[in-house]
């Protein structure tokens, strides 16, 4: 082989290998790519969005949420231990089922239940989004149970309609009315007219709307004439 | 055309190979931008605590509310045990296993919808994000269409449910979730037709959906699972009216 030949060999031999080598590298960038890709869709949803204090305010969500989870579950176990003592007593646990039963029916409004709570006395044009929002701000505040315009407020009910038209479980509403509701007057009233809070935010959109919160010492909520039994779904055993 | 064939055939394999591998990360690239979408991103270092508390937190929601599901399963089991089998106390047997149903403390499934809300495309800013109000929405719009039961990414929605914005993502019934939001609800054969008639539904289609971009789908299913509401129904400031039963 002559000198030139060597050269050209030497040439082609080099192209070669920078060709591998780019391939190499891009077979690279796109192996770290595609790990990246696949990691940023299995990752923690959502949490890589939200800021310090979104994540402040997410944590006291889940707290005060994980207080009332506990609670409930103490409450279960007593029940379950009362219950297991009855059962190897060989005693009826006659009493203990009708006390379930009262409190689920009061929770879910097919009964009337009587405790301290706010009124919250509504004037002006509103639409059933603003009562809405209303609504959603006093389940998030704890109520234990809502009357709008002396309607009771159960799984299904929704407020809608115009401002000049609203109704609730076919019931119309009248231009002045009001929502009830059961729960702690402090917490409600504070969480509802705090600053930048729900009732701001609907006057804002609802200008001729007016908004009068007033804390009350005892009230009774009727029973929902809804009729709650399911129809379509059933149990999944 | 021959001619084309012909050149191709005479580039270095490596060359196609090179050609090939770049297109494939070109694709990579435009996905990760886009994958983006129009929510932000933190990354500053001191959030990383408070994203492990949050995490934990939901982990322990998580635990408390799978026991409280199983002991409600065993007290459930042992009422139905009760030695004292009496008519009358079957008949309240029967009456709690109703309220329970009713209350939404029993999981159930029949026919119904299963609904897949997104967020917009990039570049359509804050209303592109899908909002507590627009699931809110969606469920009011299913209610007045006659669903009988509803939930949001698995968070069964009863009396007490609050769906609030948090950041960019949702709370329901406290429990944290984020996009794509899955609305499922059991309710009659002809909810769709009924939802689809609706002014309502129609002008949250119209006047939120298209607009923002936001992505919306639907399938109607012939079962839909829906789980039992694991939250707390104790009442601590109300008290059962007995007397005046409806």
């Amino acid at each position: 082989m002559t000198t030139p030949d060597l050269r050209a060999a030497r040439a082609a031999a080099l192209g070669r290998s920078n060709s591998r080598l780019a391939v190499a590298l891009v077979a690279g960038i796109l192996g770290v790519l595609a790990i990246g890709q696949l990691r940023g869709q299995a990752g923690v949803p959502g949490l890589s969005g939200l800021s310090s204090t979104e994540l402040t305010q997410l944590i006291a969500n889940l707290n005060a949420g994980n207080d009332r989870l506990r609670d409930e579950l103490s409450d279960l176990q007593r029940q379950e231990q009362k219950l297991k003592e009855a059962h190897d007593r060989g005693q009826t646990t006659v009493g203990d089922l009708g006390t379930d039963l009262s409190r689920i029916r009061a929770w879910s409004g097919l009964t009337p239940v009587t405790g301290q709570g706010i009124s919250i006395l509504i004037t002006g044009q509103i639409g059933g989004d603003g009562v809405e929002d209303l609504l959603n701000e006093l389940r998030n505040a704890g109520a234990e149970g809502i009357a709008v315009d002396g309607v009771r407020i159960v799984t299904g009910s929704v407020v809608a309609g115009a401002p000049d038209g609203l109704s609730v479980e076919n019931h119309a509403i009248g231009a002045t009315f009001e929502i009830r509701a059961i729960g702690s007057p402090q917490i409600l009233t504070g969480t509802l007219t705090r600053t930048g809070g729900v009732i701001a935010q609907v006057t804002s959109t609802y200008e001729a709307a007016q908004i009068t919160v007033t804390p009350i010492e005892s009230m009774t909520l009727p029973a929902t004439e809804r009729d709650l039994t399911l129809t379509d779904a059933t149990p999944k055993l | 055309m021959s001619v084309v064939v012909a050149r191709l055939r005479a580039l270095p394999s490596v060359q196609v190979t090179l050609a090939i591998a770049m297109l494939v990360l070109g694709f990579l690239v435009a996905a990760q931008i886009a994958g983006e979408g129009p929510r932000i991103r933190y990354s500053t270092e001191e959030r990383s605590p408070l994203i492990e508390t949050a995490l934990g937190l939901q982990a322990q929601q998580e635990d408390l509310k799978a026991q409280i599901l199983a002991i409600r399963g065993r007290i459930g089991d042992l009422e139905a045990q009760d030695p004292g089998a009496a008519e009358s106390l079957r008949r309240l047997y029967a009456e709690l296993e109703a309220a329970r149903l009713s209350a939404g403390l029993v999981p159930v499934t029949g026919k119904g919808l299963a609904f897949r809300l997104e967020d917009g495309t990039q570049g359509g800013g804050i209303d592109a994000l899908v909002s507590a109000r627009d699931v809110r929405t969606l469920v009011e719009e299913l209610w007045l269409a006659g669903a009988q039961a509803i939930a949001v990414n698995g968070e069964r929605v009863v009396a007490s449910t609050a769906v609030l914005d948090i950041g960019g993502s949702i709370l329901v019934n406290s429990a944290y979730v984020s996009p794509p939001y899955q609305v499922t609800a059991i309710g009659p054969a002809d909810l769709y037709d009924r939802l689809r008639a609706s002014v309502g539904f129609v002008e949250f289609v119209q006047g939120r959906v298209e607009p923002a971009g936001l992505q919306l789908s639907v399938a109607e299913l012939d079962s839909v699972d829906i789980p039992a509401f694991a939250g707390t129904v104790n009442l601590r400031n109300a008290k059962p009216v007995e007397s005046v039963a409806p």
